[in-house]
């Protein structure tokens, strides 16, 4: 029975943390690249819900139609605030490139709230389920998972195999040698904000796949939080390392809530945070750098 | 001899570089105030100084790493001095700089390759490492090592060898020969005359290893507080006894 439920868990857990790997891998290639924390990271994943569920609410369309679509608002807004804002601010010191992602990302709330309204949003979308041994699983999330691992592939194949990705990786080892090099480090800027924040939108869409009610234009700063707890628990600036990190981070979060419950008088799902920093600061202890980080 | 005739006869052709009354540095502090200096086609060149004089800004400035604030940069005669750093390593100009600044978790093949970017270098990526391996063959036995995993001397290999991956026509140097023991000084310095012999590479490097800088060197030039202090054949510079002493401390 206890097996059983762990195992539910823990196969929510692993979709879950798949989705949030998934979404941290914008962050951490922003990072990567550009040593700029996306503070307004959480926002753009909630613009991703809010594409989703207009696509699917106003539109009546499949969702799936929305992750195509997230990514390009994304990289069009990507390239837009680079242009206007990240770009000139590389040379600046590290806080004004903070602060500035502190303002987009209230500006995409603020306008979200404006187009949407403040209340919480949600909607229905049901392809049926599957019933394993010990737990049941909507499809969705079994697309949700299916589209993270592929997303992850074509990110990994994009840095290893083109030419764009691997100036790109370049650049993340060190911005002068790839200047000797003759790559042009201000388009790999540019280029790895605008994905970076594509492919964290479209993130956004996943994550709706999982769980599509409770959207809120406010609802990012949960989501910011445990991207950075992933980003350092995968390895600062190293996008595959994002992705394990946030499987590590769902399978314990989820893990940790089925054994939790099991002692009597305490309340497991805040307590679930506890265990799951607690894991982090072990893992730290032992691998300072992360995961897959490089020191 | 044969040197200084061909110098003659070229004229103002043989000219690789020239830079011209530059000034810059980090804001707000300047720190380059009217340089001139002038690196002729094949030649070994070295701008030698104190530390704090202003040699690997200059060097950046060149490459375009630092912005220059006021005065030209020509490149065989053409005005460089805005060119943004990929375009100037497009037409030729490439810097070992300081510290290397080879990529940690690359491979020394993908080290080099990295030097072959851009499209023209791709092209002749063969040629390329042939060169790089007849002028470094321990690196052929390296290749699919770490490059944060070599010696100091093996990283300043590949760090020239990946400059070399660019088909430069004039290469500048930043302290070479910093941290290397004596062989593996004298090996890369070798490595730069028969970079200059063996494919007619320009060469302009920055040093504090002045002995074996002047054996090298066509010209010399040395530089104190962000200007030219003096110059010439490193004869010259050597039977320059007071300036020696006041800038060089030999
Ligand atoms: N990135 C930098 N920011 C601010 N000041 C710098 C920087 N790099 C060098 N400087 C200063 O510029 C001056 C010249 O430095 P540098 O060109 O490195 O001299 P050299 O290579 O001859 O030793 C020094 O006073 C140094 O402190
Ligand atoms: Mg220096």
């Amino acid at each position: 029975m206890l097996l059983q439920q762990l195992s539910g868990n823990l196969t929510q857990g692993l979709i879950l943390g798949a989705i949030y790997g998934m979404a941290t891998m914008g962050l951490n290639l922003i990072f990567g690249v550009m040593k700029i924390v996306n503070v307004g990271h959480g926002a753009f994943i909630m613009l991703g819900t809010f594409v989703s569920f207009a696509i699917f609410t106003y539109l009546g369309l499949t969702p799936i139609v929305a992750i195509p679509l997230a990514f390009i608002v994304g990289f069009a807004l990507g390239s837009l605030f680079f242009y206007f804002i990240i770009g000139k601010l590389t040379n600046a010191p590290e806080l004004n490139s903070l602060l500035a992602t502190f303002a987009i990302g209230m500006l995409i709330e603020e306008v979200t709230k404006f187009i949407f309204g403040s209340e919480w949003r949600g909607f229905t979308w049901d392809v049926g389920r599957v019933t394993l041994p010990f737990t049941v699983l909507p499809i969705t999330k079994i697309y949700a998972f299916i589209i993270s691992i592929l997303v992850v592939i074509a990110l990994y194949l994009w840095l290893r195999m083109t030419r764009s990705g691997t100036a790109l990786r370049a650049v993340v080892e060190d911005k002068e040698g790839a200047r000797v090099c003759g790559i042009n480090v201000d388009r790999m800027y540019a280029l790895s904000f605008s994905i970076g924040i594509g492919l964290t939108v479209m993130s956004g869409v996943i994550l709706t796949f999982f769980i599509s009610v409770g959207l809120n234009p406010y609802m990012g700063g949960a989501y910011t939080l445990r991207a950075f707890v992933i980003a350092v628990l995968g390895g600062l600036g190293s996008p595959l390392g994002a992705f394990f990190g946030g499987v590590i981070f769902g399978l314990v979060e989820n893990g940790s809530y089925t054994l939790l419950s099991l002692i009597p008088g305490i309340e497991p799902f805040s307590l679930t945070r506890f265990v799951t920093f607690f894991i982090l600061l072990i893992i730290l202890l032992v691998r300072p750098t992360g995961l897959l980080g490089v020191k | 001899m044969i040197r200084g005739l061909l110098r003659f006869t070229l004229g103002r052709e043989s000219e690789m570089l020239k830079v011209d009354n530059l000034e810059s540095g980090y804001r707000p502090m300047q720190v380059l105030w009217g340089l001139n200096l002038e690196v002729k086609k094949g030649s070994i060149t070295s701008l030698l100084g104190p530390n704090g004089a202003g040699k690997s800004t200059t060097l950046k400035t060149v490459f375009g790493s630092v912005l220059p604030w006021n005065g030209k940069i020509l490149y065989e005669g053409m005005d460089i001095t805005e060119l943004p750093t990929h375009s100037k390593v497009e037409k030729g100009i490439v810097l070992v700089p300081e510290g290397r600044h080879l990529f940690p978790n690359m491979t020394v093949k993908e080290n080099l390759i990295m030097g072959a970017y851009s499209e023209e270098a791709a092209k002749r990526q063969v040629e390329s490492f042939e060169l790089v391996y007849s002028l470094f063959p321990v690196l052929k036995e390296r290749t699919k090592q770490r490059a944060s995993s070599l010696s100091g001397g093996e990283q300043q290999m590949v760090a020239i060898g990946r400059a070399l991956m660019v088909r430069p026509k004039i290469m500048m140097l930043d302290e070479p020969s910093q941290g290397l023991a004596p062989r593996l000084v004298i090996q890369v310095f070798e490595a730069i005359e028969r970079m200059r012999g063996e494919i007619g590479l320009s060469v302009l490097f920055v040093e504090q290893n002045v002995e074996t800088s002047l054996d090298i060197s066509d010209y010399v030039y040395i530089m104190h507080e962000g200007s030219i202090k003096a110059e010439g054949t490193p004869k010259e510079i050597r039977a320059l006894t007071d300036i020696r002493e006041a800038y060089l401390g030999v």
